[in-house]
This record gives C-alpha cells, structure tokens and sequence, in this order.
C-alpha cells in the first residue's frame, strides 16, 4: 500500500475508529472528561487534515488524477460482489476534505458550546459516527459501499435531532425524518439492485456500470427518490424545519454542509448515467427549481433563524440539483462548497444572531434597510395573503404526505389490528383498543 | 481441524447435546437449587457438543450444526441473562426441555424423530401453568401445525414406505395431500398469515424469554429447508411459491400493523415475525444471493430478537410490566446501557450497515427482487417499515421525560451486561467482517439450489412466461429458474397457464 494510499485509509477510517474504540470503553464504564473528547476529536479529525493535504499534495505532485485502495469483496456470493473499494477523484475530494474540516471545526465549536450538557459525550460519539459514515459514502468506489455510509448519516442525524431526549417533541420530529429517511432509501436500494441486475455491478471506480438508456432512466429516477429525501427535495422537504429541534452545531453540519449534500453528491456520482436520460435530467431540474421557489417563499415567514436558514439552504441545494440536470458539474461542485461553509457559519452564529445585529446597527449607526421589498410590491395584497397562509403550513407538504399516505397507513394497520381482534377475549379487545392510537404523545397531551 | 474431529462418533456427540439438557430439566424438576448454574452448564455442554458436531461436518452441510451451536449459544445466554424473579427452577427446566426438543428436530434425519421433536418442543407451551398465556390461539396453532404434520408424515410413509428422509429425497411422497398439509404446517408454526395472530399474542401473554426460544428455533423455515424442498422438488416447483407470496405477504401486513401497536411485546413479536417472513422470501427466491441471504438473517434475528425480548423482560421486571409505546417513558435515563442494547439490536435486527442484518438484507433484497421483479420490492418496503417502528418503540420507551414516579433501578448489571455485549459482538463482528458466515451460508446455498433447479426443471422449458421473461432480460445471473419470476399477471392465470401447457404437451 502506497502513501497516499495508507493516508486514504486513514483518513475514511480515523472517526470510525476512534466512535468503536470511546463506544467499547463506555461500555466497560469508562466515560472520559469533556477536555479528553475534546482533545481527542481534535487530534483525530487534525490528523485527517493533515494527511489529506499530504494526500493532495502527492496528487497535485504526481499528476495522478484520483487514489483508490481495494480491500476485496466485502462478501461476495456466487457472481454477485460487495466490492470494498475506497477512491479518491476530483469529484469526492471536496466532498471528503470538507467533511473532514467542518466535522473538526464543529468538535472544537461544540466542545464549548455543549459544555456541561448532559449529551456531551453522546454528541461526540454521534459526531465521529457521521464523519465515518460521510466519508464512507463520499470516498467509496461503488454504490453498494455508499449505501452503507449513506445509511450511517441518516442514523446519526435521527438520533442527534432527538438529542435533547427530554423533551417530546424532538424525539417525535426524529422519528418522522427516520420515516422519510427510511421510505426514500428504498429507492436508492432499488436503485443498486437494478445496476447490479442490468450491468452485473455498481462499480464506478473504472467508469460507471454499462447500460441502455431506458435502464439508466429507470436507474437514475430511483437514486433521484433517495436523493430528494436526503436533500429535503419537494415533496420531501416537510422533515427538515422538523430536523432543527437537534442542537445548533449538528445543524450546522447536516442542514447546513454535508447532510443535506449528500444527495446532490448522489446525482454527480450518476451524472454520467444522468447524461444518458433525459427524462431522468428534466426531472431534476424541474425538482430542483420548484424546491428553490419553495425554499425561498417559505423562508421569508420562518419566525425563528434556525428554520429560516434551514429554507435558504434548500433553496441553494434546488439551484444545485437544477445545475446537475444540466450537466455542470463543477459548478455545481464549487456551489456546493461555498455554500456549505456559509451556510455552516450562519448555523453557528445563529444562536448569537440577535448580539450580532446590534453590533451591526452600532456600527452603521442605525437599523439594516429591509430586503424582499420588490418582491413584495408585485404581487397583490389577496395574493400575499395566499401566499402566506400557504407557506405556514410549509406549502402543505406534510399536510398532503399525511393525508394521502400516513393517515391511510395508520387507518389499514388499525383495521389490520380489528382483525387480529377476531376470536380474542372482551377484556383482551378493550386492552388492544386502548393500546391503539394514532395520534403521538404530543398530540394526546399525555407529555 | 475439521479432519482431527472427524473421528468423533456423531451419534454420541449428537446424542451429548441433546440428552444433556433433558437430564438437567430432569435434575431440576427434582432438586430445585442453582437453576441458573445447571441451566448455563447444561446448554454450554450441547453448545460444546453442536461446536464439535460442526467441525466434523463436511463443507456445505454444516447448517443444521450451526443451527444448533446458535441454538445452544442462545439458551446458554438466555439462562445467565434471564432476570432472577424468572429464574426458578420449572422456567430453566422448560428452557432446557425446548433446547434438547429443538436440537432433536435439528439433528433428525429420520421423520418419526423429527415429529417427536416437533412435538416436545411445544409440550412446555400447553402446560397453563408454565407458559401462563391467556390466549387460545398460540395452543391451537401449535396443535394445528402438529396435526398437520403428523398427517402428512402418516401420508408420506403410506406412499413411500420409510421414515429415512435421505430414502424419500425427490420422490414426492404422499404428493400434493402431503405436500399442502406440510405446507399447513410451516404455515400454523410459522405464523404465516392468516396464522400469524398467535405469535403476538404468545409474547404478550407467555413468558418473554422462553416464548422468544420458541419463536427463534424457526421450525417453519426448517421445514421448508429439511423436508419440503428436498422431498417434494416437482411439486414444490409448481405450489411452493404460494408459500412465498403468502410470507411476502405476512412481512407486509405485519410490518403494516406494527404501526400503531403500543404493547412493546405484541410490538417485538410483530418485528420478528415480518423479519423472519423474510426468511422464507429469501428461501423461495431460488438464486444464491436470496439463499444466502435467507440464512445469514436467520442468524441475525434469532439473536437480535432474543436481545430484544430479553432487554424488555429486564426493562419489565425494573419499571413494572405495564410498559407502553404509547407515552414517552424515559427510561434511558435510568437505564442507558439497556437503551444502547436495545437500539442497536433493533436497528441491527432492521439493515443498520455495520452489523450482520446489512449483508443478508442487502443479499435479501438482490434475491427476492430477482426472482420476483414486481412483489419482491415488498421486502424493502416491510424493512423500512419495521425500522420505522422499532425506532419509534425505542423513542417511547427510552426517550422523552424521565419519569419520577420509578424508582431508581439498577442499569444493567454485569452478568446481563456480557451477554448482551457477546450478542452485540456478534452482530456487529458479523456485520464488519462477514465474509465467514456468508461463505458458509453459501456453500450451503449452493446445496440448495439444485433442489430449486430440479423443481423448475420438472416443469415445462417452454412455458410462455419463461419465454417472456427471458425476452424481457430476465435471466442473466438467474440461471435457468425464472418460470416463476413475478410477473403482473395473477398466480390464478399463471397457474392455469401451467396446467393448460403440461396438458397440452401431455
């Protein structure tokens, strides 16, 4: 194994091991001090810049446009693989490099911020699982190892939004992101499955799997689904204000920067299979300007900063998703990037915003002059109206995703739970249909 | 290795691990002292015995004897875990009563044995007295499957004169009378639907612990691996994948009304029985990839089941056994280490990637939508589902307010603490490294297969659908089996089709 090699391995692997190593220490009972996770976030995540600017370096030196290490098959059975490869190219190297910097950037952020909570060493154990997941699925070779991390994001950021466990409502809200999480992954599984089906692989380490057009529409349709639900894409986008219960710096990481990215990096990895389905390409776009619009209206009534930034960010990542249905890659690349460290900076000081704008109108002497004037002035006063009562119920989304898929879910398990009933006892039936709701502890006021 | 325990006898090793139990259920019924200790030592002894019985095994028919190191390895577990006020001497005694019944029907190569294991391993669940379930369904359902059973043996020995399964391999004995009252019987045992009524309410009504040993020796999917498949090869080509739609089915209804059920045992016994419907998908689905996949998950949910009800019966006998998913009860507060066992047996139990569950789910979903492009997407969506419910029965019982009106319990203690961390390590050492299993599993698939192959070969090669699907790109790695690929068509159509095509080449 060559330098830059070892280095890559180390970098994908560094977060994953120190999450297994403090993990298997808690549950011996050793819980280490604020300053010693700290330090040792530190350490790590400084280690893994530092390697990776080697890593870069050597590239740059060398000429070599990307660095892959293969590790085998994961586990193979009779022709189908589980190939384990990670690689470094031009398109995962940002990708990589930002996580590796913003995640040691929120653990010295977050050691201060979260000092003396009660989840602090939950926070930073959560905090290395999500590293290693990102940059599984932004280093892997194939889309079969990218499921994997894939998977790890989505876990980690469920359980950071129920981070402050006490309090129903993020704990509800986690369970919904899980929901949407879960249902929009089966199209990235689909997805794989229909690669590994028509082109026996889902290997992009030696250029994508070789298939017709109509199979790469099917294909790429499927890992649009997914992309949209980890983007927050219409008509998914109901989960994200929901995603702000969890503490500032985890949405600075996921809303703000990698998280929310991640199915934009979906897209660019498919872009040449992209490239050969138009269908597939005018989806995006179309997907990508109606979440812009929507982003930005929304925004506009969001009374707290949190969510508004939440709805900016899903503003910028429908423009990314129209610039990918369009073909430009590296602008949609060099977007993704400036975004995510802005938007990671606003997330952080969000928490201050209210101290900073008074410091801003004592420097200027005077209040900041209003913005969204001229866009106000051309719609009417009904329209405005309209608008408004539409975009405070989030334009709906969740209200139609509940009406039509949720509530007659809920409706089929409770007749399901009527016939399990059949032939059971009278007390046995009453139990099970007090036992029975719909509705969530919040909603009952149980809480 | 393997080469150095072959001079073992099998029968005596096999007859270790499966007389040892029993004398120790028979020594407790009598001396009534260190239940814990007898039951730990006894199943460690099969567990050493099933250990030796798989070394000496040859490649590619080892899984019976996986299968009973699994088995013991669990009840060993179970016995050390098992919380005190459980833990007397007639609760071990069934435990270990049902561990030498199932290692019985394990190990049998014989159908008469095979019934009198079927029927021991569930004796301790018709005494009232010891599995204290209120319900009629779960006796009846295991009577049913009984009855059928032993019908379709007395059927099968009518027809082909012998016991010895390896005499009666593809012979169709007893034909499709035989083969359809087995087929009553994984049904009934298995909790397929519209069977499947009496697996919930077992787990909420029996004890937690041993219920869950019951469900986990998956006599059903047994069944179907041991008997159905090798003996009836034609007949199970034409009907077997009825079974498949009907286990397909079971993972989408169950899965479906897990959604708003509250009681956490009704809850896990709804999870295990969607995952291991799953099973039986994967079994039916005729290509490796859903073979193997079928038999590495089985690993993963009998121990992730097993943690699962084992840390709720821990939760039950700290916090009262009155838990709810209804309300939020915060009991991660009290119980941290118990809440990231659970969470991680569930989530592992669901595809979580890093544990076993992600290979043989990922090896699931390739399988079953190969051989059933439009209803094998059902395994993914039931998956999901069911993540989303153990989720959400972990946030209500571990997340929210912490509830003052407990008393401060202990988390768990150590003795509970290593068995549930060897069955974390096993799933996650699994998950990380597992090639071993799948390999194992695979080899053993490629055992099966032929079996599938003959099954589809006993039909005709030109049938119109083969044709279809082969010209819709359908076959590829599927090898030559995709008679049975799914197809938007009806079975019913499907099904007369056949007929009409065998009578018209007749």
């Amino acid at each position: 194994m060559s330098l830059p090699q070892a280095a890559l391995v180390f970098v994908v692997m560094a977060p994953g091991g120190v999450f297994g190593l403090l993990a298997l220490l808690w549950l011996f009972g050793w819980v280490p001090s604020e300053r010693v996770l700290s330090r040792i976030t530190g350490m790590a995540f400084a280690a893994c810049v530092f390697l990776l600017a080697a890593l870069l370096w050597t590239l740059a030196a060398t000429g070599a446009s990307s660095v892959s290490v293969t590790f085998g098959n994961w586990f193979a059975v009779h022709e189908y693989r589980f190939p384990l490869v990670l690689i470094v190219d031009r398109l995962s190297l940002p990708f990589v490099g930002m996580t590796i910097v913003l995640s040691g950037l929120i653990g010295q952020f977050s050691a201060t911020y979260l000092h003396r909570e009660r989840g602090f060493f939950r926070f930073f154990l959560l905090l290395h699982l999500f590293a290693f997941g990102s940059l599984l699925a932004f280093a892997a070779g194939a889309f079969d190892l990218l499921v994997a991390g894939w998977e790890l994001v989505g876990i980690t950021s469920v359980l950071l939004i129920a981070f402050f466990d006490q309090r129903p409502p993020p704990v509800e809200n986690s369970l919904r992101v899980f929901a949407v999480y879960r249902a929009c992954d089966i199209g990235l599984l689909v997805g794989v499955f229909a690669m590994h089906h028509w082109a026996g692989n889902a290997s992009f380490a030696n250029g994508m799997p070789l298939i017709t057009r109509a199979q790469a529409t099917v294909v790429c349709i499927f890992l649009l689904v997914a992309a949209a639900g980890k983007a927050a894409q219409i008509p998914f986008s109901g989960w994200l204000p929901r995603a702000m219960e969890g503490p500032t710096p985890s949405s600075a990481i996921f809303y703000g920067a990698i998280s929310i990215h991640a199915g934009a990096y979906l897209l660019l990895r498919a872009q040449p299979l992209l490239a050969h389905a138009p269908v597939a390409s005018v989806c995006v776009i179309v997907i990508g300007i109606v979440t812009a619009i929507y982003g930005t209206i929304t925004g506009r009534a969001c009374a707290d900063a949190k969510t508004s930034l939440a709805f900016a960010s899903l503003t910028q990542v429908g423009v990314v998703f129209v610039e990918i249905g369009f073909g430009w890659r590296s602008i949609a690349v060099a977007h993704i990037l400036g975004h995510a460290f802005v938007r990671t900076l606003q997330f952080l000081r969000a928490p201050s915003m209210l101290h900073d704008y008074h410091r801003m109108h004592s420097a200027i002497g005077g209040e900041v002059s209003p913005t969204g004037k001229h866009l106000e002035d051309l719609l009417s006063d009904r329209t405005q109206q309209w608008l408004y009562r539409w975009v405070l119920d989030r334009g709906h989304l969740d209200t139609i995703l509940d009406r039509w898929f949720l509530y007659p879910l809920l409706q089929l398990s409770r007749l399901f739970a009527k016939l399990d009933g059949v032939g059971r006892s009278a007390g046995a039936k009453r139990r099970l249909d007090s036992s029975i709701s719909m509705r969530s502890p919040a909603e009952q006021g149980v809480e | 290795m393997i080469a150095n325990a072959a001079w073992i006898p099998g029968a005596v090793v096999t007859g270790l691990a499966i007389g040892t139990p029993w004398s120790a259920a028979v020594l407790l019924m009598a001396w009534r002292q260190n239940a814990r200790i007898v039951g730990f030592m006894a199943a460690l002894v099969s567990a050493a015995a099933s250990a030796l019985l798989l070394l000496a095994a040859p490649a590619g028919e080892s899984l019976y004897e996986a299968l009973m190191l699994l088995f013991s390895c669990l009840t060993a577990g179970a016995a050390l875990m098992i919380p005190k006020r459980d833990c007397d001497s007639r609760t071990i005694g069934g435990i270990l009563f049902l561990l030498g019944a199932t290692l019985l029907v394990y190990s049998s190569e014989n159908l008469l044995v095979f019934l009198v294991g079927w029927i021991l391993s569930a004796i301790p669940f018709f005494i009232r007295s010891w599995f204290r379930a209120t319900s009629w369904r779960p006796a009846t359902a295991l009577l049913l499957s009984i009855l059928a059973l032993a019908l379709a043996i007395g059927i099968i020995f009518r027809s082909g004169h012998a016991f010895s399964m390896d005499s009666l391999q593809g012979r169709s004995p007893g034909g499709t009378v035989a083969f359809g009252l087995l087929v009553v019987a994984v049904i009934f045992r298995k909790g397929i639907c519209p069977a499947h009524a009496w697996v919930a309410d077992a787990a909420e009504g029996g004890p937690a612990i041993p219920t869950a040993l019951l469900l986990n020796g998956h006599f059903g999917a047994l069944l179907v691996a041991r008997l159905i498949l090798p003996l009836f090869p034609s007949t199970a080509g034409n009907f077997f994948p009825v079974l498949s739609w009907l286990a397909i089915a079971t993972a989408l209804y169950v899965a479906i009304r897990g959604l708003t059920e509250n009681s956490p045992r009704r809850l896990l016994a709804f999870l295990a029985l969607s995952q291991s419907a799953c099973i039986l998908a994967g079994l039916e689905s005729r290509t490796s990839e859903g073979i193997t996949g079928a038999l590495v998950h089985w690993f993963v949910v009998t121990v992730s089941t097993m943690g699962l009800f084992g840390v709720l019966r821990l939760l039950e006998v700290r916090f009262g056994e009155n838990l709810t998913a209804s309300r939020h009860l915060g009991l991660a507060e009290h119980a941290p280490r118990l809440a990231v066992f659970f969470a991680v047996f569930g989530l592992a139990l669901v595809g979580l990637p890093g544990t076993l569950s992600f290979c043989s789910q990922d090896l699931l979903i390739h399988g079953t939508l190969m051989s059933h492009p439009v209803t094998g997407i059902v395994v993914p969506i039931a998956t999901a589902m069911n993540a989303v419910t153990i989720f959400r029965l972990f946030a209500r019982l571990f997340l929210g307010r912490r509830r003052t009106g407990f008393t401060h319990m202990a988390d768990a203690l150590p003795r509970e603490r290593w068995i549930l961390a060897a069955g974390v390590l096993f799933v996650v050492l699994g998950g990380l490294f597992p090639n071993a299993l799948v390999a194992l599993q695979s080899t053993q698939a490629e055992v099966v297969i032929p079996l599938c192959l003959r099954a589809s070969h006993s039909r005709p090669t030109t049938n119109p659908f083969t044709t279809d699907l082969r010209l819709s790109g359908f076959d590829g790695r599927h090898a030559d089996v995709p008679d049975h690929a799914e197809s938007s068509r009806s079975f019913l159509l499907h099904w007369w089709i056949q007929r009409s095509w065998r009578d018209a080449r007749a």
